[in-house]
């Protein structure tokens, strides 16, 4: 009950702020401008897997970001106190915060890539083999997201400087995050695809199970 | 029969090196106003956040309404409202926001969620900034904030840690009058407070921490009686008159100071019988045919009593 509400509480937190303006309008636009400014430069890449590129890397760190930021700055502001002394478990703020952001991210993603298959349709530019690229670069994107994310929580909980806790999320969250693709350029014959959701999900519940042991041990 | 609200049973806390809370035993009764006085760092707020469950590895045993603190948090949370000292809130929320999302968490439904937000925003005087984002409110809504959000589910003990702390003198009236109004409806208060004069207007017992021990309990009252300062006589005479002589010929008066032209405080010995002392003060001032102005037998102040159990490290 009580992580349903969280996660509401959240989504609508994280929907309003600045960040998540720049994600879902900004980025699509700035893709959308760069087709227009110089299209030379693309050398015939849809803009569907342009957006899609740029929302997906950009958009993990600054989730990244704003999750570690929050964290420390609602830790120093007493914030959670609020919510625990009513009968709600640290487990939930720590998981509504990680599942906003993430639909937040997914939202920004399926808009940008709506607006780009939509431009890219009206150009005559799609093709099936370059859809199942940008389609497997979008599932590598979501399971990188995904411990993108994780580890922002990571560096949220056991950080006190907001400061630093967005220099580690901007230089070792995306870092750590990127390396899930790694074993595609090693091992040959691997599925892109599989191996960054065997990867992923797995990595995401990991540091997201220590984000939530290291938050329950915190004094409040 | 009075009922035991909150009991501490020998209770210690430490933090790495520093005993916060020294093996400390006390009771509050239900529908007593606590005030728990105490320099920055007596152990005050570690005191309150063992009540409220929001620390949990401590020695002892804490009960409220003789439910235990941490095998019964549930029942416990559901009992208290508490106001914390520094909670802050999220930036995006409205105070509307806010009411409805804690209320939902203490299991209030919709229908009487409405309700309830609607009475303490009244109570609290919240009503006209109920759209308005948190981070416009000023100093003194957002302790009025505080306050309601502590409020929402009916609780049946409020904690209230340092609520006037940083209020000007009329946002201060106006929380203590909420403060009398809600002890006058039945509920148990806990005040923590280092601003001596409105813990001694509001409580009704009080409680003085210092270094992890409770120094004395007791009311107001007992308090100050118990604090030898020793009987002294402040008489005060009209302007430009002469003050009375001669009372220290008294063989009961100790010492007399003059700290103005126009004032005489008069120390008297210890044991002496103050009924007839008095008259014999009064009999000497007619005879002298001053002007008095002011008679009074002077009391210790909650601050002489305070600083005798803490020293002089008030904050």
């Amino acid at each position: 009950m009580s992580l349903r509400l969280l996660f509401i509480d959240e989504l609508r937190g994280y929907a309003k702020s600045k960040v998540m303006i720049v994600l879902w309008i900004g980025l699509p636009l700035l893709s959308f401008l760069i087709q227009f400014i110089n299209p030379g430069e693309l050398e015939g890449m849809p803009i569907s897997f342009l957006v899609s590129l740029i929302v997906s890397s950009i958009g993990g760190t600054l989730s990244a970001i704003m999750l570690s930021t929050s964290i420390v700055s609602e830790k120093n502001r007493h914030v959670y106190e609020l919510f625990l002394i009513r009968p709600v478990k640290r487990s939930s703020l720590i998981l509504a915060k990680f599942l906003a952001v993430y639909l937040c991210l997914v939202v920004a993603v399926g808009i940008s890539l709506s607006v780009g298959l939509i431009i890219d349709g009206f150009a005559n530019k799609l093709s099936e083999s370059l859809l199942n690229v940008t389609f497997e670069y979008l599932i590598m994107s979501f399971s990188s997201m995904a411990i993108t994310c994780s580890i922002g929580i990571l560096f949220g909980v056991v950080v006190s400087s907001v400061p630093i806790a967005a220099i580690l999320s901007v230089y070792l969250g995306s870092q750590l995050s990127s390396l899930i693709i790694l074993p595609i350029f090693f091992l040959e014959g691997l599925d892109p695809v599989i191996l960054s959701l065997a990867l992923g999900i797995p990595i995401s519940i990991i540091v997201i199970g220590i984000d939530i042991l290291l938050f329950n041990r915190q004094q409040f | 029969m009075v009922e035991v609200c909150i009991e501490f049973n020998n209770v210690s806390k430490s933090y790495k090196d520093v005993l916060a809370l020294d093996n400390i035993s006390f009771t509050i009764q239900k529908g007593e106003i606590f005030g728990y006085i105490g320099p920055n760092g007596a152990g005050k707020t570690t005191t309150i956040k063992i009540i409220v469950g929001l620390i949990k590895d401590f020695n002892g045993d804490v009960f409220v309404n003789r439910n235990n603190v941490i095998t019964s948090k549930k029942k416990v949370q559901n009992l208290i409202g508490y106001h914390p000292q520094e909670a802050g809130f999220q930036e995006w929320r409205t105070v509307d926001h806010a009411f409805k999302t804690f209320g939902r968490l203490s299991g209030l439904r919709s229908e009487q969620l409405e309700y309830r937000i609607h009475e303490i925003l009244e109570l609290v005087g919240l009503t006209d900034v109920r759209s308005k984002k948190i981070v416009h409110l000023s100093g003194g809504m957002f302790q009025k904030l505080r306050l309601g959000q502590a409020l929402l589910h009916e609780p049946e003990i409020l904690i209230l840690d340092e609520p006037l702390a940083g209020l000007d003198p009329s946002s201060r009236f106006q929380f203590k009058k909420v403060i009398k109004k809600l002890a006058k409806s039945g509920i148990t208060i806990l005040f923590s407070s280092h601003i001596l004069n409105d813990v001694e207007d509001i409580a009704n017992r009080i409680g003085i921490l210092h270094e992890g021990k409770i120094r004395k309990l007791g009311t107001p009252e007992d308090l100050q009686s118990s604090f030898q300062v020793g009987n002294m006589i402040e008489i005060i005479v009209a302007k430009n008159t002469p003050l009375c002589e001669d009372i220290e010929s008294l063989y009961k008066v100790d010492y007399v100071e003059n700290p103005k032209a126009n004032k005489q405080l008069i120390h008297l010995k210890s044991n002496v019988d103050i009924d007839l002392t008095v008259s014999q003060i009064m009999n000497l001032l007619i005879e002298q045919k001053c002007r008095i102005r002011s008679f009074n037998l002077v009391k210790p102040s909650l601050e002489q009593v305070y600083l005798k159990y803490v020293g002089s490290e008030t904050e």
